[in-house]
């Protein structure tokens, strides 16, 4: 209950602030008469969205399977690179410069490359997607792992801990913070990609919807796609919240 | 461990996969749609130079300025949220989602604002930049330690000087991570920005790359954005090591 009642004083200014900011917004541009191609009621985004539901709903589906099938493969990418970097060492050494290189290159600039191999479809979407994350994911959670201390390491082995058996008690639980972080940016640079992905070359996803309503100056389309878009990539932040509290409860 | 370091630090790395990319390509007879050998990629690099240094130039600018007014309109958001719990309990959770949303997706509206201006892709590179730069600031300033605040007041200190001396210096590296996170944004903002429609810039060319299915060309781009990237967080990491090499405790 006294959970309940804290909750509601938090989210209670929050949501005196968003109806302060949208009255501002509906009748400021209604009293200065903006016209609706520099910015449209909110009103006004909110009836093309919901008028249009089916094929916003259609378009966000499209992107939201993009963006979570390459969160997932770059995300366990990621966590197999991490794990097998630290059981054999000789790898990262071998693998770090690229991942390194890699990783300095904004994915965006990787786009033209993606569509020209895997063409206009989803999959390109969704290696855009994996690209964006995999890195944050590896470096981040290969931090974590070698966080615990040389001296309990050589303990547990001296207890005849397996290599594995270190990995699995020690190491895995302290790099899990770390890990979380990872997929956090991760979630929302796969969002990004994804959607910049689509506004440079697709068949559909509200990347896509935007481009095109940007290039016809339809600035109510253009509005409501990015009305969309954000709650589409909230609902997912929240999955992600939500799944985070699960997995790492000790904390 | 000391081959670990040195394959850790980044001229090393740009060397070895340099090597790589010369030696594997011929090696394992990679098809150039999927990995041109490098010297084609040098080739076609130094054939459209003018073009690639007038993109870079163009684009370099434009990151840099929206990334500075942005990080300008972060660090100043995030003071004054620090200075008033009204504000920052009304606004920064609505911050905080707004971080989470597709905000590269604003692009457009912005391009629809400004045209096909310098100025629209400075302003998309200053949204992006400005909301980490702002989170991370509040951050920083609420770590300083209420204790010291408390000492300094004793001693009568003004609002000004507890946060030139203390909350400042204790903030700084928190805005640093911000500003870190902020460049690599506003460098993305501004190449999305000029697919809208410009005729220099490094975004232009990857498009017309892409059009013109120039497979080298995109690999030319792509380790041009990768060198402007380095170079805007290489400059900003020797600032923190010049500037901020203190840590909070």
């Amino acid at each position: 209950m006294a959970s309940g009642l804290n909750a509601l004083r938090s989210a209670l200014p929050v949501a005196a602030a968003l109806l302060a900011l949208l009255l501002l917004w509906q009748f400021g541009t209604t009293a200065l008469d903006v016209p609706a191609y520099i910015l449209p009621k909110p009103a006004e985004i909110l009836a093309t969205a919901l008028g249009r539901i089916g094929f916003f709903g259609g378009e966000l589906y499209v992107t939201l399977v993009e963006a979570v099938g390459g969160f997932l493969i770059g995300s366990v990418l990621g966590i197999l690179l991490a794990v097998a970097m630290i059981l054999l060492p000789v790898l990262e050494v071998m693998l770090m410069p690229l991942a390194m290189v890699i990783n300095a290159v904004p994915s965006i600039a990787f786009v033209p490359l993606v569509l020209l191999w895997f063409g206009l479809g989803m999959s390109s979407k969704i290696a855009i997607g994996a690209l964006a994350v995999v890195f944050v994911v590896l470096l981040n959670l290969l931090s974590g792992l070698k966080r615990p201390e040389a001296e309990s390491i050589n303990l547990l082995r001296s207890f005849g801990a397996s290599r594995l058996g270190i990995l699995w008690r020690l190491q895995l639980p302290a790099g899990m913070p770390a890990l979380v972080t990872g997929l956090r940016v991760g979630l929302a640079r796969s969002t990004i990609a994804v959607i910049v992905a689509e506004m440079m070359g697709a068949y559909s996803g509200i990347g896509q919807v935007i481009y095109q309503a940007t290039a016809q100056v339809d600035s109510l389309t253009v509005w409501a796609a990015v009305f969309v878009a954000s709650l589409g990539s909230l609902a997912l932040y929240g999955v992600l919240v939500a799944l985070d509290r699960k997995l790492v409860w000790w904390r | 461990m000391s081959l670990q370091s040195a394959v850790r630090s980044p001229y090393a790395a740009v060397l070895i996969v340099a090597a790589l990319w010369l030696v594997c390509v011929p090696l394992f007879s990679i098809p150039p749609r999927y990995l041109p050998p490098l010297p084609a990629v040098i080739a076609d690099g130094v054939s459209v130079w003018p073009d690639l240094a007038a993109g870079f130039w163009r684009t370099l600018v434009e990151t840099v300025l929206g990334f500075l007014a942005g990080s300008l309109l972060g660090i100043t958001f995030g003071i004054a949220f620090a200075a008033s719990k009204t504000l920052e309990r009304a606004f920064f959770p609505i911050f905080v989602a707004l971080q989470t949303v597709p905000v590269i997706a604003f692009g457009a509206i912005v391009v629809i604002w400004f045209g096909n201006t310098i100025l629209a892709k400075v302003v998309i590179a200053l949204y992006l930049a400005f909301f980490p730069v702002a989170v991370n600031t509040l951050r920083g300033l609420e770590q300083a330690d209420p204790q010291r605040i408390a000492l300094m007041k004793s001693f009568g200190a003004s609002r000004l000087t507890l946060f030139r001396k203390l909350l400042l210096p204790t903030a700084a590296p928190n805005i640093l991570i911000g500003m870190k996170l902020a460049v690599a944004l506003s460098l993305a903002g501004a190449v999305v920005g000029e697919w809208f429609g410009d005729t220099v810039g490094l975004g232009v060319m990857l498009l017309q790359a892409l059009y013109f299915e120039l497979i080298p060309r995109v690999w030319v781009l792509i380790i041009a954005c990768g060198a402007l990237g380095t170079l805007l967080y290489g400059a900003l990491a020797l600032l923190e090591r010049r500037f901020v090499w203190w840590r909070p405790d």
